[in-house]
């Protein structure tokens, strides 16, 4: 990483600065001025004017906006994140922290496994060139990756909790065997993409020379396999994860909401309808610096990889 | 270049196929063999499975499923049809050869934008906007109503063009990138230094250099995106919050029909609808992914 | 077949095989079902959760709940939710038994004096908090609670509405006072409460969660996170609550009423496909959903044989505004009144999901009464008032506002449009608007017309009648007001016999009806299912603490 790079680097962190406080304030303007209000969905139907004027000043939303938006600066500083108004038991970090940490482990385990199926897929189609398995392996897991999430859910939940009765279908954690079904919901689309792109890098790599020569010094076909063409295809496929790795954080709104399970996806989907702003703040904040920092990751590997990426940027 | 029988074959089917469901979208009316809105509220009529006056049987309040299928079609085609055009053809491609060839502050300027925009949960801000908004759609239909031809349309459009609004905004960071990241490459070429020595004028370069060279790459992008937006569309239908009844969509179509039970009793309701968007996604992606062999060279391409 | 394919034959064959294979051994090893802990169970006290074969064999009851909206706090519980659990958790002076009746719960009995105007309370005298101490309930305890209730700095939002009635409360309440002269002390077990006016109903609305008795100690010492485990005098105290995924109760083996059978109940706040986890005896307690209605109550259906229907005590009903037009014109309102058929869309729709309302009150409120009638469905009536009316021919266009939290307009409302579209000839347009901001619309009088739900807060009529109707009721939006029925529910309200009490609400109820101002639609009825190993599972029509009843006989 020469000189410049490390400057492209530093350029690009200090822009993330700026980005989250525009991002911030953005949002909590957006919030305070759309039509939704926290204190008449606390209220509901016994609605009070009286009433709503105490909970306002309790929670702050008679000062002006930006008043508003300097306490909350000072007391994210101090790392609080608020309280939540739908759960008004707990604060917002006591609320979305274990969920994030549920989606984030659910989506790690399905893109591990995402990863793994699609690299076997991809490798297996690239080798099978020519024949009619390379088309007939990703059609295959194209035609999967087109099933809609909420249709094959109820399909799976019926075949093999209803009639082959193998699993149960409530959220009994990780150590059970009810995870197995949001898992293939959530791994399996993904798998196309995946092969698709290792199918196509693995392509390019068996026409490179050096492949050629491995296989002309007589090396087994394993070896050539594993050390060259393995190595050399699957770097570019790191963007491709890099990319995906934020979202995972982000949870799945439609898998969890089927198959009940208590993650930051349907609890950002109940915030947004309610509204509970501070737990909206903190995901949008939280989304955000994920995804700036994925940015910058990628960014940076695609400026290694490319060099005509990186004299262009230099350039411009 | 050895292409595979197989995946030439199955790439043609989806080509067919998605020329019969945008045929079926735009001239739904004359396609669908009933009037979807008609309810016929009685125990005979309503949850049958499909029979010979109703060729897929009927939903819950008893309308002809078939017909609300094509009316679908037609709502999934003008949806993916608009998206593109604005998002993807306009802001995407636009705002990707502006980034690409200007590079300098634009450059910076529409990437941290787009970097903005991609960061904030797409779903939970299309849901923002969508909520936000509903409240206030019967007001804006009524007044395009009383001021515009569109007359009894007028729901509908105001209906459409909020989900537009909601997905518009996302849909063109992914084509972005790939644009830019093509025309960055692009304008280091030989020809393109040449033509700029010559004189050309920056609008000349782009269009006939620039252009055509980040136009296969783009279309790959916006095939295999084809699929996410309409999905897109069918989710937040799915969820109630895109276009709800009585006009038909397929998010809506599948969730009145979800569920292990009501799969197991009345089949048809998730059925009907369900596969005919899976065999439109599927078609997407078998195309997108012809095009990747067809244009990439070497069948190698960038992330 | 050349030596390339059969290899890459043999991977696409052992792929399958390996796929496969895989499911089945997680499947299996996993184990099915509900022997599991979930993984970071918090809380102290915890039973050992039962293992052996499935939900009938222990003593834990399995539910599905919803996510409580208020803190755990009595006084500042306003949504159903939380009632539900705080219902169990704590108690006050009276309770309602399972056939809404009001019942001792801390008192033991009763007096009234003074015209109606003064209650004079004996308490028990082995009520005790759950745990931290083993001091007795004692007079004292109630006045805390109650004075913590109108305190103006704990904001909270039923004080009010419920114990507006004791004297001296809105003063407190609105600072004018140091605390509330209603309620005095005579000695460790007598309390009285002196009220503004007598009320026949004044013990029903002790029975509403804000009259609840709290701990003192635990308060004073633990101000901002004594509800993470409240102390109260109720059969069930809270041993875990995980936001949006469980609550877990379990057994106050010193309730004074007598201890609960159960271990523990687990509420299940998650959702995700609850009836087919109760077919696959993953809960004990589920809900038919309304498609599958027909099915089970023609017996069809497996589950046929745990279903319960059980009324709810609340009413569905659409309001059109007298405020705006066509609806100024109360011929326009009966026209829509006459229009609605809700007896085929209740049977053929929802296979009988409800019960087509006859009147405003449901047939379980006491003061219910059979003579109300509302407008008979006459399509040819209809028509005609339509035409009578000064809109006649010109009908402006009309939104029928419903509250949609981003869902669809149900098969209901969009059957109900059709049926006026087609009976009237007018356009309606459905409106989907989110809660917070349909309540706030609906509070401002913005609506034409739109769908409502109003659901008992205590068994008496005043909860329905007073607090919609009185022209001076702050839930009033529409802002109806008829000179008769002002009369009667102000009469009513005051009134201590009962049986006259009742007639006076049934006359204002028959005008409000026949005002046509609200169209009452239906009346709620809960699909219930249970497992037959589960007893004493009542069917109550309101929020009452029953889970002390509910046993597990292992079958």
């Amino acid at each position: 990483m020469g000189p410049g790079l490390l400057g492209y680097t530093v350029r690009r962190l200090l822009w993330a600065v700026p980005v989250l406080f525009i991002i911030s304030v953005v949002v909590f303007y957006m919030l305070r001025l759309a039509p939704g209000d926290p204190v008449d969905a606390i209220l509901g139907q016994r609605f009070q004017e009286d009433q709503a004027a105490i909970l306002r000043k309790k929670y702050g939303y008679d000062q002006p906006v930006h008043i508003q938006y300097l306490k909350y600066i000072q007391n994210l500083a101090k790392g609080d994140l608020g309280v939540s108004t739908r759960h008004q038991q707990f604060t917002v970090s006591e609320v979305i922290i274990p969920k994030i940490w549920v989606s984030t482990r659910l989506g790690f385990i399905a893109i591990v496994i995402s990863f793994t199926l699609g690299t076997a897929a991809g490798v297996y189609a690239a080798l099978a060139r020519g024949t009619f398995l390379d088309p007939l392996t990703i059609s295959f897991w194209l035609a999967v990756d087109a099933i809609p999430v909420f249709v094959a859910a109820p399909a799976l939940m019926w075949l093999f909790a209803l009639k082959l009765d193998l699993v149960g279908l409530g959220w009994r954690g990780f150590a059970s065997a009810n995870i197995i079904l949001p898992i293939l919901v959530l791994s399996l689309p993904g798998t196309a993409g995946i092969a698709r792109f290792v199918r196509a890098s693995v392509l390019g790599v068996l026409q490179e020379d050096y492949v050629r020569t491995a296989r002309a010094k007589g090396l087994p076909e394993r070896t050539v396999v594993l050390t060259h063409i393995a190595r050399n295809a699957l770097l570019p496929l790191i963007t491709v994860i890099g990319l995906a790795l934020p979202g995972v954080a982000g949870g799945s709104l439609v898998v969890e909401q089927l198959f009940g399970i208590p993650g930051i996806g349907r609890e950002g989907f109940d915030a947004v309808l309610a509204p509970d702003f501070d737990v909206i703040l903190a995901l949008v904040l939280f989304g955000s610096f994920l995804f700036v920092m994925a940015n910058i990751a990628i960014d940076l590997l695609y400026a290694v990889i490319d060099p005509r990426v990186r004299v262009g940027a230099a350039r411009g | 270049m050895l292409r595979s029988l197989l995946r030439k074959k199955l790439a043609m089917a989806g080509v067919i196929f998605l020329a019969v469901f945008y045929f079926c979208g735009i001239f739904a009316p004359l396609v669908a063999p009933a009037d979807p809105y008609e309810q016929t509220i009685s125990a005979e009529a309503r949850l049958q499975g499909p029979s010979s006056s109703h060729l897929l049987g009927t939903d819950r309040l008893g309308r002809d499923l078939a017909s609300r299928v094509v009316y679908a079609t037609r709502t999934t085609v003008v949806f993916t049809v608009v998206v593109l055009i604005s998002g993807s053809l306009f802001l995407g491609l636009g705002l990707g050869l502006l980034a690409g060839y200007r590079g300098g502050w634009v450059d910076t300027l529409i990437m941290r934008t787009g970097e903005v925009m991609g960061g904030l949960p797409t779903l939970l801000l299309m849901l923002a906007i969508t909520a936000a908004f509903r409240t206030r759609i019967n007001d804006i239909s009524f007044w395009l109503e009383d001021h515009t031809w569109l007359g009894d349309d007028a729901a509908t459009v105001t209906k459409f063009g909020i989900i537009v609004m909601a997905t518009v905004p996302f849909a063109w960071i992914g084509s972005t990138r790939i644009v830019r990241a093509q025309a960055l490459a692009i304008r280091e070429e030989a020809y393109v230094l040449a033509a700029e020595a010559t004189g050309a004028s920056q609008w000349r370069v782009i269009t006939r250099h620039i252009l055509p060279g980040v136009m296969p790459l783009f279309i790959v992008g916006v095939s295999s995106g084809m699929a996410g937006t309409a999905g897109a569309e069918v989710t937040l239908s799915f969820l109630g919050l895109g276009i709800d009844p009585p006009t038909a969509s397929f998010g809506s179509l599948i969730s009145d029909g979800a569920g292990p039970q009501t799969l197991e009793r009345y089949p048809h309701l998730l059925l009907a609808p369900a596969i005919p968007v899976a065999l439109f996604f599927f078609a997407w992606n078998l195309v997108g992914d012809a095009l990747v062999d067809l244009l990439s060279p070497r069948g190698q391409h960038s992330a | 077949m050349s030596n390339r394919m059969l290899t890459l034959m043999m991977g696409m064959v052992a792929f399958l095989i390996l796929a496969v294979g895989a499911v089945f051994v997680i499947a299996l090893a996993g184990g099915s079902d509900d022997d599991d802990t979930t993984p970071g169970a918090s809380g102290d006290d915890e039973r050992p959760r039962s293992s052996g074969d499935g939900i009938c064999s222990g003593n834990s009851l399995i539910v599905p709940g919803s996510d409580p909206a208020s803190v755990l706090d009595p006084i500042q519980v306003a949504d159903v939710a939380t009632s539900e659990y705080v219902v169990e958790i704590f108690g006050g002076l009276v309770t309602l038994d399972t056939d809404l009746k009001v019942q001792p719960d801390i008192a033991q009995e009763w007096e009234v004096s003074n015209g109606g105007k003064t209650y004079t309370f004996k308490l028990r005298d082995n009520v005790v908090f759950h745990t931290g101490n083993t001091r007795r309930v004692t007079a004292e305890d109630v006045k805390y609670s109650i004075e913590r209730a109108a305190d103006p700095a704990n904001a909270s939002p039923t004080a009010r509405a419920y114990l507006g009635n004791i004297a001296g409360l809105r003063d407190r309440y609105e600072n004018k006072a140091a605390s509330v002269s209603g309620v005095k002390v005579i000695d460790d077990r007598t309390i009285q409460i002196d009220l503004v006016e007598p009320s026949d109903y004044f013990l029903s609305e002790l029975t509403y969660p804000v009259a609840f008795v709290v701990d003192r100690q635990q308060i004073e010492s633990n101000p901002r996170n004594w509800t993470q485990k409240p102390n109260g005098t109720g059969p069930f105290r809270l041993a875990e609550f995980k936001p949006a995924e469980k609550i877990r109760l379990i057994r106050n083996d010193r309730y004074h009423l007598g201890a609960p059978k159960l271990d523990e109940v687990v509420f299940e706040l998650g959702g995700g496909s609850l009836l087919t986890r109760y077919e696959n005896d993953e809960i004990h307690i589920g809900y038919v959903p309304a498609s599958l209605l027909d099915s089970v109550k023609d017996g069809s259906n497996p589950i046929a044989k745990d279903y319960q229907a059980v009324p709810n005590m609340a009413v569905f009903y659409f309001t059109l505004n007298p405020q705006k037009a066509p609806f100024d014109d109360p011929k326009v309102r009966q026209a829509f009144a006459t229009a609605i058929d809700r007896k085929t869309v209740n049977s053929v729709l929802l296979y009988d999901a409800y019960r087509a309302a006859d009147g405003f009150l449901p047939p379980e409120m006491p003061g219910y009464s059979e003579s109300v009638k509302v407008y008979e469905y006459d399509v040819q009536k209809a028509k005609q008032l339509l035409a009578e009316s000064k809109y006649a021919g010109n009908l402006p266009r009309i939104v029928l506002s419903y509250s949609g939290s981003g869902a669809a307009p149900g098969e209901l409302l969009v059957a109900l449009q059709e049926g006026w579209q087609d009976a009237l000839g007018v356009t309606i347009e459905l409106q989907a608007i989110d809660s917070s901001a349909f309540l706030r619309e609906q509070r401002r009088g913005n609506f034409q017309m739109h769908s409502d739900g109003w659901s008992a807060d205590y068994p008496d009529p005043e909860d329905f009648l007073g607090k919609l109707f009185a022209s001076d009721s702050t839930l009033n939006y529409t802002r109806y007001s008829n000179a008769e029925v002002d009369r009667l529910l102000l009469a009513a309200r005051t009134e201590q016999d009962r049986t006259r009490r009742f007639q006076m609400y049934t006359q204002a109820e028959q005008l409000i009806l026949d005002d046509a101002v609200v169209i009452p639609t239906f009346w709620p009825v809960e699909h219930v299912l249970v497992k037959p190993c589960v007893q004493g599972y009542p069917a109550v029509s309101m929020t009452v603490p029953k889970y002390r009843f509910v046993e597990i006989k292992a079958e």
